[in-house]
């Protein structure tokens, strides 16, 4: 008998699929319903919404649908949302997951964990469980969530998982609402909880097309600072510059509109019983509510994946992919076409390279490399950073939490025009 | 003596056999089983165990099985098998019918409990 942890039999049946196609990996939302309302997130919905509550997969679907998933051989399972805990019967999903032995992680803003929620799963325990904290004080917090108490119960459902030494991960998104309790945050989980700590900079429009979040979202030369405050991304930044200067471009290797895992060894499926390449991308979506996990992965999903690009976009040459966010699905959701380069990302990319002292090789029309109408401003920024001017740790005192007010250059008039509500 | 030949043991209800990837796994899914940030892999010899498991059997047959099956001399047969057993059963994969049987009432009672409540 061999004992392995999960990391290491994971990469190994990573390095042995390379290049094939096994849905080990899915990601299930359970709901998009939610009791938070925070300005930043990209599916949210009211918990009183019954026409969304009336649509969700119903928890004897949801069993059926586990049960397809074994039989395709997936072992790696998310829960996400909305909130997980919204529903009621989230419990009875997830025992019978467990009994068919998925390997669960768990996202959750913990405003519902109780005791006996919190006892349950320390007898289930899941794989990981992942909590998002908005801000380290109430004010913070609950100005981007939106609602008061929210901050003290997130702080209870922390403890109760703790107490019981479930295996908790804390991370945050970073917005202008919450940036200056960035730092704060992160010392509260490594340093008093002793647990990890990840950023999330990614923020996206919403799924329904509204532009909204990106009025919380950071500014390019924020998102990178932030990067830049430890060390240790310094130097894993720097380690995928180098890696993708000395090889071809990724892009340029293939000629697929996709090029992640999505489709490859992941997928997932939606509250509403669609299935998809990953949660964000929802343009095109196939329903397994009948019960054709295999179908569709077979079929439809895999058309999906081997799709062709249509366009030789300033991606396809880039040779700084690895330090950037842009993806088919952000794309999506940013111009409503998975092809079209995200500004906002590129920007973003060619600063990281910048401020550690990459020099972007020219990828063809690219308005942030040298000679480009915005490559003064990104090294102009990359300085700021580095000279520490734009420093994270003075990001402290009261900040301006009427997100309408920060960031508006990043207000875009207007929908992504991929749907008609706008 | 937790290796004596005539003490029947049975899988634990705590664990789930997945395939994967061709891979036969032993997942622990419940709180104070194995360790629940590993899995267990087995060979051919372990799974042939592994399947004998699935109801009550005596240490002697598991020996006698494998010494027929792999055709191997049963002192050597039951060398591998007790030191088998005594793995799986110092991270809780295997366990005796009885506690088994404790084990299985006490938790999902208050499982059921928890799910009518919540």
């Amino acid at each position: 008998m061999q004992q392995l942890s999960y990391g290491t039999f994971s990469a190994d049946i990573h390095q042995r699929q390379a290049g094939e196609r096994i849905p080990v990996q899915v990601a299930i939302e359970v709901t998009r319903r939610c009791p938070l309302e925070c300005l930043h997130c990209y599916n949210n919905l009211a918990m009183g919404d019954l026409d969304a509550r009336r649509r969700e997969l119903s928890k004897e679907e949801h069993f059926r649908v586990l049960d397809e998933l074994v039989d395709v051989g997936c072992f790696w399972l998310l829960y996400t949302g909305g909130e997980i805990f919204a529903r009621r019967d989230f419990l009875e999903i997830y025992t019978y997951a467990k009994k068919k032995g998925f390997l669960i992680t768990l996202f959750t803003n913990g405003t519902i964990i109780n005791e006996q929620i919190a006892d349950y799963l320390a007898q289930w325990p899941p794989f990981a469980i992942e909590i998002t904290l908005y801000g380290r004080t109430r004010e913070t917090y609950e100005a981007l969530t939106a609602i008061p108490g929210s901050y003290d119960r997130c702080l209870r459902g922390i403890r109760l998982l703790t107490e019981r030494g479930l295996p908790l991960k804390l991370k945050t998104v970073a917005t202008s609402i919450n940036k200056h309790e960035v730092v704060a945050m992160r010392q509260f989980a490594e340093e008093e909880l002793g647990v990890e700590f990840k950023i999330d900079g990614q923020i996206n429009p919403r799924i329904d097309c509204s532009q909204s979040p990106l009025a919380v979202r950071l500014t390019p030369e924020e998102v990178v600072a932030l990067d830049m405050s430890t060390a240790k991304a310094v130097s894993e930044y720097r380690k995928l510059a180098k890696r993708d200067l000395e090889n071809p471009p990724n892009l340029a290797q293939n000629d697929s509109v996709y090029f992640c895992g999505g489709g490859m060894n992941s997928f997932a499926i939606n509250a509403y019983g669609e299935m998809g390449i990953c949660v964000i991308s929802q343009q095109e979506t196939f329903s397994v509510r009948e019960g054709r996990v295999k179908e569709v992965w077979e079929t439809s999903l895999a058309e999906l994946r081997k799709r062709k690009r249509t366009k030789l976009t300033k991606c396809v040459h880039c040779r700084i992919q690895s330090l950037c966010g842009m993806c088919p699905a952000n794309g999506e959701m940013e111009n409503g076409d998975r092809e079209s380069p995200v500004s906002f990302l590129c920007h973003v990319a060619h600063l990281r390279a910048a401020t550690i002292g990459v020099e972007t090789p020219s990828h063809g029309v690219c308005e942030f490399c040298a000679g480009g109408s915005e490559h003064v401003s990104v090294m102009e920024s990359a300085r700021r950073i580095v000279q520490k001017e734009v420093d994270v740790e003075s990001w402290t005192g009261a900040q301006n939490i009427l997100p309408i007010l920060n960031n508006s250059e990043n207000m875009i008039a207007g929908g992504c025009a991929s749907c008609g509500n706008h | 003596m937790d290796t004596a030949e005539d003490q029947v043991l049975i899988r634990s209800r705590s664990v789930v056999v997945r395939v994967v990837a061709g891979e036969t796994l032993i997942v622990p899914i419940r709180g104070k089983v194995g360790d629940l940030g590993s899995i267990y892999s087995l060979n051919g010899t372990g799974s042939l165990i592994w399947k004998l498991l699935e109801s009550p059997i005596k240490l002697s047959q598991l020996v006698a099985a494998v010494a027929n099956e792999f055709q191997v001399d049963p002192n050597v047969a039951g060398r591998d098998v007790r030191d088998f057993v005594r793995e799986m059963r110092s991270v809780g994969l295997v366990e005796s019918p009885t506690v088994a049987s404790i084990s299985q009432e006490r938790p999902v009672g208050r499982e059921d409990r928890v799910l009518a409540e919540w």
